[in-house]
């Protein structure tokens, strides 16, 4: 059977039809980013308030580090290594992170916020004042006539508010979510309703029918995240510095891998409730390992493999190099369209063999 | 298609688990017919239907559908309209809606389609509901416009699970006046039913029973095979006289409450009983097929 774009087409439009009669959808399409940037962008900008300073342990300087963490204005993440420190700070997730090895301290500071610059090199310059004493305590001779070398190094960065960390991945997440939810709940219907046995004794087949739900569900993603991006924009003041039309193909390619996720996942579901069943598990980790409320390199190693698999963590960096860095189609090539892409493609074949003609 | 038969099976068999739900079925269903398979719920007659559209694997025999083996039937979907026992609708489209849907899923070109979906909905008599959706419509009008959706293409082969329950009796008559229109047009119409009087209407029939075929034929077939025959039933001004007499000329009688009982080979012995006695009055009793099934499935 060849594949034919008519009929293709002919899914596609039902597919519009039925979402454009639910009322609930629509609904969701406007109000889900707006009650979801109040929900993240101020409930968690009140945990973020401060400063936020990497620390990089390579091991001596016990005194500095006490120090440092007794400053009730900082928030210290731990760090593996300086080149992740770098890259948090350039995407302005830090304002500044403090390297320790024996016998040398690092400071790396963000260029574009002097006044916080300023506070943290203030409080490593008494923080290692406070070691040298300690030192000079200890073993009197010694202790005086090593100073403990600072280095500083200023990074460019720049000043993000936790609404603009939080718009790009909200605007990934209620194309995921309500995309997911949908789909796996039209295909349930398609089984419970008899449709799906119809059709798999009708000319149409399976990726052609699985191609008319993409293409349906499309242009519902388009329209909604065409809406996300206004309310985030206009609504929230985020930035979007790159181009509106790169970032809506991020959101599409991501639509279509929550889409054919969600259609294989409805073959786990007995029931459109059931469905409800799977948002712990399909939706909750994706939210809390793709990387927004908190860095990557906060999450505890062994989990991180988990975030390197979920769709959500692509697209929320893509999303957030395009509206806060402005960067075009090519800078999110690698990895993030790539990663979207052959997730898309795994789960479209993925859903596509658990559409069985034959049973029993 | 010609002579060859729509369906054939032959030895067909299937189990789910430990129960065996097609039992080593022989069945032939003649191209150009009405044929319905009866049988009681649970007999097998869905899993026989999803077997010829391969909705499910048989475990053995041999099934031929339009000429060609089952196992590549799937190269023939746009000549089978299958009507499963669900009524495969969207309850969030339109009744006109639900239509084009289907129309567009067999390819039909614009005309044709608008002309398809006007003439089914005449025949279903929705065609004035045209706008309504389909989950507000009643029992019966969803059941209608299911068998409409599948008629959209004018398959040569019709499978039909059930299509007539909850369906009015005149609406019936009308369905039924369209199925034998199809069959005379070389089409070939398969419905199940657990209802005997519908299997009356159909040219033939099969009676099937814990996954096997009790009986086929034609009504009238079936009828002799079960030894059934017309009665008539006599009121006469002199029963004992006149029973001696029919019974002199060959008659089977029977006496019950002074009314004379008289089996008949053929309708057409009703002329000569008549010229023979004369009576107050009569009726015809015709043998039901529930009857004739009954005694053939006791037998089998
Ligand atoms: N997929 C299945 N799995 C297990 N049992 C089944 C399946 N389909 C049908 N059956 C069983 O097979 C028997 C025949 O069912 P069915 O063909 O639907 O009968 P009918 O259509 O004549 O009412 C029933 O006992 C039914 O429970
Ligand atoms: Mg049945």
């Amino acid at each position: 059977m060849s594949l034919s774009f008519g009929r293709t087409g002919v899914v596609a439009l039902r597919v519009i039809r039925q979402l454009k009669r639910d009322r609930r959808t629509i609904g969701l399409i406007v109000f889900a980013p707006i009650v979801l940037m109040i929900l993240f962008g101020y409930a968690l900008s009140g945990d973020m308030s401060g400063v936020a300073l990497g620390l990089v342990d390579g091991g001596g300087h016990a005194a500095l580090r006490a120090h440092l963490e007794s400053i009730k204005d900082f928030n210290i993440l731990y760090l593996g290594s300086e080149s992740d420190a770098e890259k948090l700070i350039s995407e302005g997730r830090l304002d500044g992170a403090v390297l320790l090895s024996p016998g040398l301290v690092q400071v790396l500071l963000d260029a574009s916020s002097l006044q916080i610059s300023g506070a943290i090199a203030g409080a490593v310059q008494v923080g290692t004042s406070r070691e040298q004493a300690s030192l000079v305590a200890a073993s009197p001779r010694e202790g005086t006539e090593k100073e403990i070398p600072i280095i500083t190094r200023y990074i460019f960065g720049y000043d993000l508010e936790m609404m603009d960390t939080v718009g790009p991945a909200i605007l990934g997440l209620v194309v995921f979510f309500f995309t997911f939810i949908n789909a796996a709940i039209a295909f349930i219907r398609e089984r419970s309703q008899g449709t799906l046995e119809k059709f798999m004794v009708s000319p149409l087949s399976r990726v052609e029918m699985i191609s008319g739900y993409v293409l349906g569900f499309s242009l519902f993603t388009l329209l909604q995240s065409a809406t996300t991006l206004f309310v985030v924009t206009f609504g929230f003041g985020v930035p979007l510095r790159g181009s509106a039309l790169t970032a809506l193909a991020v959101v599409l390619l991501l639509g279509a891998g929550a889409l054919v996720l969600g259609s294989f996942f409805s073959n786990f579901a007995r029931s459109e409730f059931q469905v409800v069943q799977f948002i712990p598990l399909i939706i909750t980790p994706q939210i809390v390992l793709c990387g927004i409320w908190w860095p990557l390199q906060s999450v505890p190693e062994f989990i991180r493999p988990f975030s390197y698999i979920l769709p959500l963590t692509y697209a929320a960096h893509a999303l957030r190099a395009v509206m806060l860095k402005g960067a075009g189609i090519g800078d999110i090539l690698y990895p993030d369209l790539l990663a979207l892409g052959i997730f898309f493609l795994i789960f479209f074949a993925a859903a596509t063999l658990m559409l069985r003609r034959e049973v029993g | 298609m010609g002579t060859q038969a729509a369906i054939s099976a032959r030895g067909v068999t299937k189990s789910f688990g430990r129960l065996q739900v097609l039992d080593n079925l022989d069945l032939d269903i003649p191209s150009g017919v009405t044929y319905c398979l009866l049988g009681p719920n649970g007999s097998g007659k869905t899993t026989f239907i999803r077997a010829i559209v391969r909705l499910l694997r048989l475990d053995g025999g041999e099934m031929k559908v339009l000429g060609r083996p089952v196992s590549e039937v799937n190269e023939i979907y746009s000549q089978i309209g299958y009507m499963t026992q669900h009524k495969a609708l969207y309850p969030d489209l339109t009744v006109q809606e639900n239509m084009e849907f289907y129309a567009g899923l067999y390819g039909l070109a614009k005309q044709k389609r608008v002309e398809r979906i006007e003439e089914l909905l005449r025949m279903v008599d929705l065609l004035e509901h045209r706008g309504r959706l389909a989950g507000a419509l009643s029992g019966g009008m969803y059941q209608r416009l299911s068998l409409a959706c599948t008629l959209i293409h004018e398959p040569e082969l019709l499978l039909l699970d059930e299509p007539t329950v909850g369906v009015d009796p005149r609406l019936r008559q009308t369905f039924w006046d369209y199925f034998d229109r199809l069959a005379g047009e070389g089409k070939t119409v398969l419905i199940t039913t657990h209802i005997m009087d519908e299997a009356e209407k159909c040219q033939r029939v099969g009676y099937m029973r814990a996954g096997r075929m009790a009986a086929q034929g034609s009504p009238e077939e079936i009828l002799r095979l079960a030894g059934l025959k017309p009665v008539l039933r006599l009121w006469l001004a002199e029963p004992e006289k006149d029973a001696a007499l029919l019974r002199a000329e060959g008659y089977e009688i029977d006496i019950d409450d002074g009314v004379v009982q008289v089996r008949l080979e053929s309708h057409a012995l009703i002329k000569e009983i008549l010229a023979a006695v004369s009576p107050l009055d009569m009726r015809l009793a015709e043998p039901r097929l529930e009857e004739a099934f009954l005694r053939l499935s006791e037998a089998a």
